[in-house]
C-alpha cells in the first residue's frame, strides 16, 4: 500500500538512534487502513498540537464490562480508517514470558481484525491491541478466547494483576510472584470482567523490596516479598568483591540506611536485629549475600496516581504473611477489604482514599487486622484519639 | 467471513509455565546469583550450576506485528523460541546455550537493534498513549520518548551513571504509569480551564453526570442557559469533564505543555520509596522534537552525574544536597507553582530555620 | 424468588433510572436485595443473565455502570 498522507513532522522521528514508533506505524500501514489513517491523524495532532480522539463509553464484548477501551476520531471524514479505533486489552501471561508460537498466534488474529499495532505492554501489564472497529470486537474476542486468551480489566474493576520476573529468573524473589499472580487472576475473574467496585482495584506482586514492578506506587494492593532471619554471608565472596575493586566501606557499609553493618577489611558483620531489609547490600553483592531463610511478604495497601486528592503510596497493613498455595488467607483478606470498600466507598473513590477519609483504625477494626508498629512511621502526635465501648469501664 | 470459533469467558490468561524455557522450569526459584556481562547481557546462575543468558534490546513500545514477527524469528534461531518482555518495554532474548550468545548479539547489532538497559543506566521509558490514542492528552508520549532517547541513548547502551535513572512520560495528569515515582518524568499539562460551548451542551451532554464528573466540584448547573458553569478558581485543568461532555473542550494548543518532575523512586534500596517533585512547571509543546524539554532533562541529568555519589539515586542526591541547592546547581528557576497548595501542602513547607544559601 | 421475576425487577430498576442516575452493579445488588429480601448472590446471578444476553450492558463514564443498550 502506498502511503496515503504526507507526514513531514512524523518523518523527523524516523531519524535518530533510538527505535522509532513512527517506523512501526509505517510498517503496519503497508497492510492496514487503520495504520494509514492513524499516521494521518497523528501528523495533524503534531501540526496542531492537540489530540483528535473522543471518548466512547459503550463498546465492549457481550457480558463483559472490561477489556475494551472505546475510541473515536473527531475528524472521521478525513481519516475514516480510524473513525473507530478501540483498544483491546489482552491479559498477559505472568512474568511476560512467551513462546514465539504464542506471539504469532496473537499477531495473526490482530492482522486479520485490527490495526497490526500493539503495545507490548500497557502500563498495567496487558498486551494492548491498539485499534479496531466496533464490529470486529466480538470476532477478536472469539478468536482469542477459543485459543486460551482472555481480556484484561478496565473500568471500575479488578485490573489485570501483574508481577516482576520473580522466581523464574531472579534470586531475590521471596515468594512465587508468577503463581500468585496467576491464582489471583483466576480467582477474581468475575471481579475483573464485570465491574462492581466504586473504582478500579490493582494488584501488583514484587518478589522483594527492589520492587521492579513499581507495586508500591501503583497498586491498590502491593505485595512485596521479604524475609525473617539473618542475612547469609559468604565471607570469601565478600573478600572477592573487595579484591575486584569494590569499596565495601563506602559502597555498602556507609550506605546501609540502618547503620547495622561493619567491615574490618576481612570480615563483614551485620547486626540483623537492626536491618530493615532494604536490599541494598544484597543487590550490590549478589554473590556474597543472601536473604534470611524464612520467606514471605509484606502486604501494603492504597497507592494511586494523583487524581483526585494527590498521590498516595501504599502503606503496610500486614507486616508478614507466608504466601503459599492455595493462598486462602490472602484471598480472605482481599474479600474483607472489598466488603469494607463496597459498604463505605463513594463512586470513584479508591480504597486508599476511603481509608484516609474513614481512618486507618476504623479500617483495621472492620477488616479484623491487629495494629502493629510496622504499620506506621511514628505514632500519632495529637491527643484526639477514640475509644470504643469495650475499652470503657462501667 | 468464515465461521467464528466458539467464544469462552472467564478463562483468564494462559498459565505462564507453558511459556518458560526448560532451563527456567528446571531451576525455578533456585537461582543463586547473576552477573551483568555488558550493558545488555546478563547471566543468571542457578544452584545446580545451570545458566541462562538474557540479552536485552529496546522496543518503542508501540510496535507493529511485523516487529513481533521479526523478534520471534530471532528467538527461534537462538533461543528455541523463548523470549520475554520487561515491565519497561524491553525485549529479552533468553539463551540457554552460551555458544549462541555472541552470534545473537552480532545479529541483533547487524539488524540495528539497540542492546542495553541493564545496570546503572537509563532503561527504556515507561509511557502512555498521548495523541496516538487518548482523548485526554495534553502532549504526545511516544514522540517525547523518541526525542528524549535519541539524545540520551548512550546511557542505554554504553555509558554508566551513578545509579539507575528511571524515566517516564505521561501525557496528562491522570498519569497512567509510575510517573509520580520516577527519577525524571515528563507530564503533559493543561494550563487553562475547559471552554463551555453552551449551545452544544444541551444536545451533547447529560448535565448531572457532567457536574458529577468534576473531582473538585468546580462545575454546577446553569439552569438559565440549560448548561453548566465552572468556578474557575476551583478548576485544576484535569479534563475529566471533557470526557463526559464533549462540549467542554480543554485542549488549548498555545497553553498546553509539559511539566518535569524529578526525584521519585519505587525501590526500597537504602532510602524509602519517594514521590517525584516538581522541577519545571511548564515548557512548550514543540513537536516533533520538543527541544526545550529535552534540554531541561539533559541539564538535570548532567547536574546529577556531576554531583551524585556512587549508588545514589537522583532523589537521594537531591535529599542530601537539599532542594534549594538543586535549583542552584541546575539553574532552573524557582516559581510560584513550585510551592505546594494542594492536599499535602503543609508537610512540604520548611518548618525549620536551617537551609543553604 | 423466580429468576425471571428478579430479572424483570432489575431491568425495570435500570429503566427507571436511565437519564436520572447511573447505577453501578453494586447499587443494583444492594437495592434489589434490600427491597425484596433476596440474597445478593441471587440478584447477581439474575443480573449476569441480563448482561450475558445483551439486554443490559456495562458502560463507562469515568466509572462503570449498568445501562440499557442504545437503540441504533
Ligand atoms: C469523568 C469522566 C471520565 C474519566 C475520568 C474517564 C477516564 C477513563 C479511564 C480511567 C479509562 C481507562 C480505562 C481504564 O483503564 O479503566 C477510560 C476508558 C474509557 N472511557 Fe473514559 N472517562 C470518563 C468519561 C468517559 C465518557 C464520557 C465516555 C464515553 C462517552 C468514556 C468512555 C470510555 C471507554 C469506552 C473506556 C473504556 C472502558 C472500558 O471499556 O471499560 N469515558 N476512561
Ligand atoms: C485516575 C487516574 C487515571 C485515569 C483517569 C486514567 C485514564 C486513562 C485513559 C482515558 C486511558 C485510555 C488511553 C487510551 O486511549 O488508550 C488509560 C489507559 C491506561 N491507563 Fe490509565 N488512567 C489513570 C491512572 C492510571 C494509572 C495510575 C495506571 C497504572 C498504574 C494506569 C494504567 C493505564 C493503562 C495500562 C492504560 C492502557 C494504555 C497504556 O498503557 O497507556 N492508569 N487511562
Ligand atoms: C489538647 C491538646 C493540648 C492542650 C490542652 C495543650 C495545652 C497547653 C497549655 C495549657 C500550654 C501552656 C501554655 C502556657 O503556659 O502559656 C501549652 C504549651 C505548649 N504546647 Fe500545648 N497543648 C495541647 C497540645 C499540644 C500539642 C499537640 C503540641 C505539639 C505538638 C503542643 C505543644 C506545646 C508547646 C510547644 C507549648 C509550649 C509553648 C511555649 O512554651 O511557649 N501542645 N499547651
Ligand atoms: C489535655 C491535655 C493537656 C493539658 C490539660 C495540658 C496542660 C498543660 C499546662 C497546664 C501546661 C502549663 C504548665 C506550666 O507552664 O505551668 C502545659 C505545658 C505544656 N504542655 Fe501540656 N497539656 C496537655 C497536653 C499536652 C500535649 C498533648 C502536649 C504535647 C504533645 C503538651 C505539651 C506541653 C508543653 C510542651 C508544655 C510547655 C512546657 C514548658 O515549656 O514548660 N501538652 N500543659
Ligand atoms: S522485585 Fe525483587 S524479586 Fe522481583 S525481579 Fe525485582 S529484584 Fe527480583
Ligand atoms: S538489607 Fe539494607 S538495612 Fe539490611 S544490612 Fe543490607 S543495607 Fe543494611
Ligand atoms: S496519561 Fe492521560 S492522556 Fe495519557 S493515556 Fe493516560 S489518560 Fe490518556
Ligand atoms: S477540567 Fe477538571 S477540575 Fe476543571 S472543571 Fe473540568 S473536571 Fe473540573
Amino acid at each position: 500500500m502506498s502511503q496515503k498522507h504526507e507526514t513531514p513532522l512524523l518523518d523527523e522521528l524516523e531519524k535518530g538512534a533510538f527505535p522509532s514508533f513512527v517506523k512501526e506505524i509505517k510498517r503496519a500501514a503497508e497492510h492496514s487502513e487503520y495504520a494509514q489513517d492513524l499516521l494521518g491523524q497523528l501528523e495533524l495532532s503534531y501540526k496542531e498540537k492537540v489530540t483528535h480522539w473522543k471518548h466512547g463509553g459503550i463498546v465492549g464484548v457481550r457480558g463483559y464490562g472490561a477489556g475494551v477501551i472505546g475510541r473515536y476520531s473527531d475528524v472521521p471524514d478525513k481519516f475514516p480508517g480510524v473513525a473507530h479505533f478501540h483498544t483491546v486489552r489482552v491479559n498477559q501471561p505472568a512474568g511476560f514470558f512467551y513462546t514465539t508460537d504464542a506471539l504469532r498466534e496473537i499477531c495473526d488474529i490482530w492482522d486479520k481484525y485490527g490495526s497490526r499495532l500493539t503495545n507490548m505492554h500497557g502500563s498495567t501489564g496487558d498486551i494492548i491491541l491498539l485499534g479496531t472497529k466496533t464490529e470486529n470486537l466480538e470476532p477478536v474476542f472469539a478468536e482469542l478466547s477459543s485459543r486460551g486468551w482472555d481480556l484484561g480489566g478496565s473500568g471500575s474493576a479488578v485490573r489485570t494483576p501483574s508481577c516482576c520476573v520473580g522466581p523464574a529468573r531472579c534470586e531475590w524473589s521471596c515468594y512465587d510472584t508468577l503463581e500468585l499472580t496467576y491464582q489471583i487472576t483466576q480467582r477474581f475473574q468475575d471481579e475483573l470482567h464485570r465491574p462492581m467496585f466504586p473504582y478500579k482495584f490493582k494488584f501488583k506482586m514484587a518478589g522483594c523490596a527492589v520492587d521492579c514492578i513499581a507495586s508500591i506506587a501503583r497498586a491498590d494492593m502491593s505485595i512485596i516479598g521479604t524475609w525473617k532471619g539473618n542475612i547469609q554471608i559468604d565471607q570469601e565472596e565478600v573478600r572477592n568483591y573487595a579484591k575486584n575493586g569494590m569499596d565495601i566501606q563506602a559502597e555498602i557499609v556507609d550506605m546501609c540506611p540502618t547503620g547495622c553493618m561493619s567491615w574490618d577489611g576481612n570480615e563483614l558483620k551485620i547486626n540483623d536485629e537492626d536491618c530493615n531489609r532494604c536490599m541494598h547490600c544484597i543487590a550490590k553483592m549478589t554473590k556474597a549475600l543472601r536473604q534470611g531463610e524464612e520467606k514471605g511478604a509484606t502486604i501494603l495497601l492504597g497507592s494511586k496516581a494523583p487524581i483526585v486528592t494527590g498521590a498516595l503510596m501504599s502503606w503496610v497493613i500486614v507486616p508478614f504473611i507466608k504466601l503459599e498455595p492455595p493462598y486462602e488467607e490472602l484471598f480472605d483478606l482481599v474479600e474483607r477489604i472489598w466488603e469494607f470498600w463496597d459498604e463505605h466507598g463513594k463512586n470513584r473513590e479508591r480504597v486508599g482514599e476511603l481509608i484516609e477519609r474513614m481512618g486507618f483504625p476504623v479500617f483495621l477494626k472492620e477488616t479484623g487486622l491487629e495494629p502493629h508498629p510496622a504499620m506506621v512511621k511514628e505514632p500519632r502526635r495529637d491527643p484526639f484519639f477514640f475509644w470504643s465501648e469495650e475499652d470503657i469501664e462501667k | 467471513m468464515s465461521e467464528l470459533p466458539q467464544r469462552q469467558t472467564d478463562i483468564g490468561p494462559p498459565h505462564y509455565s507453558k511459556f518458560l524455557p526448560p532451563v527456567i522450569k528446571e531451576n525455578y526459584g533456585k537461582w543463586k546469583y547473576h552477573e551483568i556481562l555488558s550493558a545488555g547481557v546478563m547471566v543468571h546462575v542457578a544452584e545446580s550450576g545451570a545458566k541462562i543468558w538474557s540479552v536485552r534490546v529496546a522496543s518503542p513500545r508501540l510496535v507493529s506485528t511485523d516487529f513481533i514477527r521479526d523478534i520471534c524469528e530471532i528467538a527461534d534461531k537462538y533461543c528455541d523460541g523463548h523470549l520475554r518482555f520487561t515491565t519497561r518495554h524491553n525485549v529479552e532474548f533468553l539463551v540457554s546455550d552460551e555458544s549462541k550468545v555472541e552470534p545473537l548479539v552480532n545479529e541483533l547489532k547487524e539488524k540495528g537493534y539497540m542492546i542495553g538497559g541493564i545496570g546503572d543506566r537509563i532503561s527504556n521509558v515507561v509511557h502512555t498513549q498521548g495523541w496516538v490514542h487518548c482523548h485526554s492528552a495534553a502532549t504526545d508520549a511516544s514522540g517525547l520518548v523518541k526525542a528524549l532517547m535519541d539524545e540520551l541513548h548512550e546511557y542505554f547502551h554504553t555509558k554508566e551513571l551513578p545509579a539507575k535513572v528511571r524515566l517516564a512520560v505521561a501525557c496528562c495528569v491522570n498519569m497512567c504509569g509510575a510517573v509520580h515515582c520516577s527519577d525524571i518524568a515528563l507530564v503533559g499539562v493543561h494550563k487553562t480551564p475547559p471552554r463551555i460551548e453552551h449551545d452544544k451542551v444541551k444536545n451533547l451532554c447529560e448535565i448531572p453526570s457532567t457536574v458529577a464528573s468534576c473531582p473538585t466540584s468546580a462545575i454546577s448547573p446553569d439552569p438559565a442557559k440549560k448548561s453548566v458553569k465552572i468556578k474557575l478558581e476551583k478548576c485544576m485543568y484535569c479534563g475529566n469533564c471533557y470526557s463526559v461532555c464533549p462540549a467542554m473542550p480543554i485542549a488549548d494548543p498555545k497553553n498546553d505543555g509539559v511539566a518535569i518532575v524529578v526525584g521519585g523512586k519505587v525501590s526500597n534500596l537504602r532510602s524509602n520509596p519517594m514521590f517525584s517533585k516538581l522541577a519545571v512547571p511548564w515548557l512548550p509543546n514543540n513537536p516533533p522534537r520538543w527541544p526545550e524539554v529535552v534540554d531541561a532533562v539533559k541539564t538535570i541529568l548532567n547536574a546529577y552525574i556531576e554531583g551524585a555519589r556512587k549508588h545514589e539515586r537522583l532523589g537521594e542526591w537531591v535529599e542530601r544536597i537539599g532542594w534549594e541547592k538543586f535549583f542552584k546547581v541546575t539553574g532552573l528557576p524557582f516559581k510560584m507553582q513550585h510551592i505546594d497548595d494542594f492536599t499535602f501542602a503543609r508537610e512540604t513547607w520548611r518548618m525549620a530555620a536551617t537551609f543553604k544559601w | 424468588m423466580e429468576k425471571e421475576e428478579l430479572k424483570k425487577i432489575i431491568y425495570e430498576l435500570v429503566e427507571k433510572s436511565m437519564g436520572k442516575k447511573k447505577l453501578k452493579q453494586s447499587d443494583i445488588l444492594k437495592k434489589v436485595s434490600k427491597d425484596h429480601g433476596v440474597d445478593k448472590q441471587e440478584v447477581k446471578a439474575a443480573l449476569r443473565e441480563l448482561l450475558d444476553s445483551g439486554q443490559l450492558i456495562f458502560t463507562y463514564f469515568g466509572g462503570s455502570y449498568v445501562e440499557i443498550p442504545p437503540k441504533e
